[in-house]
């Protein structure tokens, strides 16, 4: 009966309520997900600025792909440029199968897989763009593919999967 | 806005650039901070698929030598073994011949071709008449009214490679200025001295067949530029080049 035995206040009690302390806590909103709007910003003019520009890097290796890719995003941080977001695409593997034909046939296969890595920027200005891009394209890596194009939604899209169940359904509804 | 008397001249030069084609040599400390990591890495990582497999043929290797009655449950087994694989590898790496690095530092310094120094930028510089003197410039061409300056600097490079020259220009914002004032012979109101505003651009294809103009011309690295270059010149342009 000690074990059963509770010492919670009843409410009539002064101490009643002794042990709360979640009202003290900052009050925390269930964040939905929800997709992000997109917002894109040219102002022509004498202060020519970018909207959202890409930063793609592709290569087979993935240690120096994402060396470079925290090397990008540590040098836009000391630039104090703005970036939005620095993100990783799902990788590729191809098959590479020889077909030699000397005697029997052999096939030899070799596995390689393609990584990429985005790292996206906002407020770059034109007088300092093309310093950037020279001081980047100096310091490539062998074997890494450079690419900077402006931000899409095509390219927004492509990292969401979609749900085929989902789409039948609506299509089957309206 | 052109104010109707401008005593400067304006022109537009071209820097040209070919980006180097492979990475530059490492230093001593980073080789060895490399072989380090390397070593580290190495002893860290766990077996590959391909070395599990191996060793698991040395073994089955040698419990049949050592006892006989193994053999007649191998036979369908491992047709291709790892060892063998290994060593197909290792005679087509053999066989692959990488390009050398140091292609024309043998041609004894040719200095007018695009394959020298590869790991590093190389400029044109262009042999320009101005005044009465001949001179090692970049390649510039004066500024005609009512049109941009970067379209002057690519008729710039246009005048002394021909049409055909894939180059990216870098925005249209120059990089450069270097102003000169004319010695007090020419110097006449309307032309106290000129203005040169340089572009920076980058060669994408790295073969010129096409016609070379006349003057001589150079594809010279950074350090180089000492050799040809005035130095109030050779100050500014050292300004805008990235090494």
């Amino acid at each position: 009966d000690a074990l059963l035995g509770c010492h919670r206040s009843y409410r009539s009690r002064p101490t009643h309520g002794i042990g709360k302390f979640k009202y003290l806590l900052p009050k925390e909103v269930p964040k939905k997900r929800k997709e992000k709007v997109q917002m894109k910003e040219i102002s022509a003019g004498t202060e020519y600025q970018y909207g959202d520009i890409n930063i793609q890097m592709t290569s087979n290796d993935l240690c120096l792909v994402e060396h470079f890719a925290q090397y990008v995003h540590r040098l836009c941080n000391r630039l104090s440029i703005r970036v939005n977001e620095s993100y990783a695409m799902p990788t590729k593997t191809n098959e590479v199968l020889f077909l030699e034909e000397r005697g029997s046939k052999m096939q030899l296969d070799a596995v390689l897989t393609t990584h990429q890595r985005v790292v996206q920027i906002r407020g770059l200005s034109s007088t300092f763009a093309p310093i950037l891009l020279e001081i980047i394209q100096s310091n490539q890596p062998e074997g890494v593919h450079l690419l900077m194009k402006q931000h899409t939604e095509a390219d927004f899209k492509s990292r969401l999967k979609s749900r085929p169940e989902l789409e039948e359904l609506l299509a089957q509804m309206s | 806005s052109a104010a109707p008397r401008r005593p400067w001249k304006v022109f537009g030069a071209m820097c040209l650039l070919r980006l180097p084609r492979i990475t530059q040599p490492l230093e001593k400390e980073e080789e060895e901070m490399a072989a380090l990591m390397a070593q580290i890495e190495m002893e860290k990582s766990h077996y590959s698929d391909h070395e599990i497999r191996k060793l698991e043929e040395e073994e089955q290797l040698k419990r049949r030598k050592e006892s006989l009655y193994d053999e007649d449950e191998a036979p369908g087994k491992t047709v291709i073994m790892a060892q063998d694989l290994e060593e197909k590898w290792e005679q087509k790496f053999l066989r692959f011949k990488a390009a050398p690095r140091i292609t024309d530092a043998d041609k004894s310094n040719d200095r007018t071709s695009l394959n020298r120094k590869l790991d590093s930028n190389l400029m044109l510089l262009v042999k320009q008449k101005i005044g009465n003197q001949e001179l090692w410039l970049l390649p510039q061409v004066e500024w005609q009214p009512g049109e941009t300056l970067r379209s002057t600097a690519e008729r710039a490079m246009a005048t002394f490679l021909g049409d055909h020259i894939q180059a990216k220009v870098l925005g249209n914002a120059p990089h450069g200025i270097y102003k000169y004032k004319f010695p007090r012979a020419i110097r006449t109101e309307n032309n106290v001295g000129a203005k040169v505003f340089f572009f920076k651009a980058f060669l994408q294809s790295s073969d010129l067949s096409q016609a070379e103009l006349k003057s001589d011309y150079l594809w010279v690295t950074k350090k180089e530029l000492g050799d040809y270059l005035k130095s109030e010149y050779l100050k500014k342009v050292n300004r805008f080049l990235l090494d």
